[in-house]
């Protein structure tokens, strides 16, 4: 065994280097603030062992990105822990580098013979921020390709050299498949080889300063075991810190660990698009303009970069007892600073009625994209936003602001309502439903706002009829109405009332009878009456009707001579020349039907 | 072993013989130092070499803009001078990967005059959020860090505002027949110049 270890020892030297490391002391006492630096090395090992896995099902590129992630969070079993502690951890390093260095400046130990270790954590912290930039983009998502776009797009600032700095940084000339494979090479190899180098490099100028000191101050602890084991006491407060963080969603459900937004569309820009908690305090500094009127140049290069110089100084400038305390001051003003900053722009962000609305349609559309794509039974190649983009519950909204929200209120007493900007016709909320054309049918209702108060129509035949059909009704009147309603609605094939249609199945085929009596002296309805004087009725407000009557209101099928400033919205067979694709007038259709698929149990 | 260790203890051989004796000591002058720094740098240097050319390649490579593309019809825009948003539809390039007829970046559309059309890019000047209309306030907002500009695309507040610049009118706007054609542009951003992105 002696000769064993020798010839070990003869070789290597690692004997010797170990009884050294078992002889190391600390200065003063055994203490868990001792352990920082440690718990660092221990969140490397622990983000270098996560991250390899992470990497293992990642593919950077602009078709696979979001979708390789969307693996991890939703099929890999664990792949959604994988990423929620890899997350946490990195903000963590951040936190525990801050610390370091805060501790650091004030205790004063940032002077000689500690100079090179203040450095190293300096440099530390940078390198972690850089790590944090690079990652967030990989996710992909809406709010990490605009917020990372936006940032790389102040390069463009810098006279001179910024639109080459862009190419550079973006490896071409727009964001896209390259920009991550590059951001992932910086994230997991060259960023990740700086800091390993940093950490090792602090390690010994640490090793180094303490002997110098020693040397001044004999004495101190021993290091093994006592100092090693609070070291590994550290560890596990940290690891439970990363834990609870990553658990905090619960651990099952779409929303658990880091959510995962929708996927990123380069032809648009995410409205709420904001950095990181850690980029929070810059971004506010440049947006209340701290500096005055310099502008982006000043609040985004060279601001900070004045700091840095100042940090970098701050081991000459701190021997002096004056120029200890101003940095002092400095550090303690900045980081109250970062945190006003930060909170100050949370708060704006969370009254401002647009951010927040362009944040819960965004949650929207992160919520439904695993369930289209489960529904579908995977991603196909054109991506998941081709789901989304075929997805009326998501896109009809959009499609109804756009094209319709200029005249029609969409309003049924729900956060979601639409108001229109001028409301001029009649509000589509339930449309086709029986509670609608009860509406419709009533004397009271129909000449009012929800229907045809503000059209022509409101002192045309149809509101006349109902007038005096309905006025001072006998109870079988009433219920000849009702038999209407029922009938009428009953075209529509709403998915909602499948189940009641199918259950007043007679008093839907006597209202049919009804419909013939009541109404075909002016509408179409099967067989009887004819068209050109007012809509059909038969399949009335079905998805073919409505389809139809979006494309062009004034065919003689519909409104034909008597429509009322309705766009016809595909008129034209070329569909280039229409204001909406044949596609997009099917999914309004069916958003506007409530017809779009629900996952069972979902209470829809 | 022992062979090793003592003939290691003396003098100091290389694994090719070479024998470097102590005898040559003056000759290690300047000269052999910098022969030395020379050959390590360009034993390092190549590889860097290699892969920097490479990694310069994108300096080469150009935004895709500048051709006219067909945007919508004088008649999907309304009379008044409410501005439009409309996608510029077009083959984007990302690397290898052509989509082809896809949104390639958004216009403003506002009409002033029966036949005339002003055009505006949604692209802010700033960092190039995507600026959005503002029906409220009658003019533009750029969500991203809210630069104000009214419906001729000037800033609000040119002393105050984040953005360096007006918001960028596309100027080639043509009417042919009911079609309107645009000269889609991108500009540097965050610069107060207004100059064309290559
Ligand atoms: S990007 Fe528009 S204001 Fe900053």
């Amino acid at each position: 065994m002696k000769a064993l270890c020798s010839w070990i020892e003869s070789r290597t030297g690692l004997c010797g280097w170990l009884a050294a490391c078992g002889a190391a002391r600390v200065p003063g006492r055994v203490c868990l603030c001792r352990s920082l630096p440690f718990v660092l090395g221990f969140a490397f090992v622990f983000q270098a062992i996560t991250g390899i896995f992470l990497l293992m099902r990642y593919c950077p590129s602009a078709a696979s990105a979001w979708e390789s992630v969307y693996w991890l969070q939703y099929e890999v079993q664990g792949g959604w822990l994988l990423r929620a502690v890899h997350h946490y951890c990195g903000q963590a390093v951040l936190v525990l580098v801050g610390v370091q260095f805060v501790v650091m400046i004030l205790r004063g130990a940032y002077r000689a013979p500690r100079e090179f270790v203040f450095w190293c954590v300096l440099l530390l912290g940078i390198v972690t921020l850089g790590l944090l930039l690079t990652g967030d983009l990989l996710a992909w998502d809406e709010n990490s390709r605009s917020a990372t776009l936006t940032r790389v797009n102040f390069l463009q600032s810098l006279p001179e050299v910024g639109g080459a700095l862009f190419k550079l940084a973006a490896a071409g000339p727009e964001f896209g498949s390259l920009t991550l494979s590059q951001f992932t090479t910086l994230h997991a190899l060259l960023l990740p080889a700086a800091f390993l180098v940093l950490l090792v490099l602090r390690w010994w100028f640490a090793r180094r300063a303490t002997t110098v000191e020693a040397a001044e101050a004999p004495a101190g602890s021993p290091y093994w075991p006592r100092q090693v084991a609070a070291n590994l006491v550290g560890c596990l407060v940290f690891l439970t810190v990363v834990f609870a963080l990553a658990l905090a969603h619960g651990t099952t459900g779409d929303g658990r660990g880091v959510a995962l937004g929708s996927p990123a569309n380069p032809a648009e820009f995410y409205e709420a698009a904001r950095p990181e908690w850690a980029f929070m305090g810059l971004y506010g500094m440049s947006e209340f303009k701290v500096f005055g009127g310099g502008g982006t140049v000043v609040h985004i290069f060279i601001a900070p970069s004045i700091m840095l110089c100042l940090f970098l100084l701050m081991p000459f400038t701190g021997r002096f007892k004056i120029g200890h305390v101003l940095n002092i001051v400095l550090v303690v003003v900045l980081l109250v600073g970062d945190v006003y900053l930060s909170y100050k722009i949370y708060a704006r962000d969370d009254s401002d009625p647009l951010h927040q609305a362009a944040i819960r349609q965004s949650q929207l559309a992160a919520a439904r994209i695993p369930v289209l794509i489960r529904h579908h039974g995977g991603i196909p190649p054109e991506g998941p936003l081709a789901l989304l983009r075929n997805d009326p519950k998501t896109q009809g909204p959009a499609l109804f602001k756009r094209h319709c929200a200029t005249c029609h209120d969409w309003v049924g007493g729900a956060a979601d309502d639409i108001k229109a900007e001028e409301s001029s016709a009649p509000n589509l909320f339930a449309f086709g439903s029986r509670e609608k054309i009860a509406g419709l049918l009533d004397p009271k209702q129909i000449a009012g706002d929800e229907y045809f108060g503000n059209t022509a129509f409101k002192r045309g035949k149809m509101v006349d009829f109902v007038r005096e059909m309905f006025s001072d009704m006998e109870p079988e009147d009433l219920e000849d109405r009702n038999l209407l309603v029922m009938a009428l609605s009953a075209e529509a094939k709403l998915p909602a009332q499948k189940v009641i249609d199918q259950k007043d199945a007679e008093q839907i085929a006597e209202g049919r009878e009804l419909i013939v009596d009541y109404c075909t002296d002016c509408h179409q309805f099967g067989k009887s009456g004819r068209l050109g004087t007012a809509p059909e009725l038969t399949g009335y407000a079905s998805r073919e009707w409505t389809v139809g009557i979006i494309a062009n209101p004034a065919d003689p099928r519909f409104y034909g001579k008597n429509n009322d400033r309705m766009q016809a919205y595909a008129e034209s067979d070329d569909e280039t020349k229409n204001l909406m694709t044949n596609r997009e007038i099917e999914v309004l259709t069916d958003w506007l039907r409530g017809d779009w698929y629900e996952p069972e149990g979902s209470g829809q | 072993m022992e062979n090793v260790s003592s003939s290691g203890k003396n003098k100091p051989s290389c694994a090719c013989g070479c024998a470097a004796t102590p005898a040559n000591e003056p000759r290690r002058g300047f000269l052999a130092k910098a022969t030395t720094l020379v050959l390590g740098g360009a034993a390092l240097g190549t590889p860097l070499i290699v892969g920097l050319i490479s990694f310069l390649n994108p300096l080469r490579q150009k935004t895709q803009a500048g051709r006219f593309y067909r945007v919508a019809t004088l008649e999907a825009l309304p009379d008044d001078d409410t501005p439009l948003k409309f996608p510029i539809i077009a083959d984007r390039k990302d690397a290898w990967t052509l989509h082809k007829n896809v949104p390639i970046g958004s216009v403003f559309l506002r009409r002033v005059g029966p036949k005339q059309i002003k055009a505006l890019s949604v692209i802010c000047p700033h960092a190039g959020c995507f600026i959005g209309y503002d029906a409220a306030a009658g003019g533009f907002l750029c969500p991203c860090h809210t630069a104000h500009f009214d419906l001729d695309g000037r800033r609000e507040d040119p002393e105050d505002s984040p953005s360096p610049r007006d918001m960028d009118t596309l100027d080639g706007v043509e009417i042919r027949g009911d079609e309107i054609w645009v000269k889609y542009e991108q500009f540097q951003m965050g610069i107060a110049k207004k100059v064309v992105k290559r």
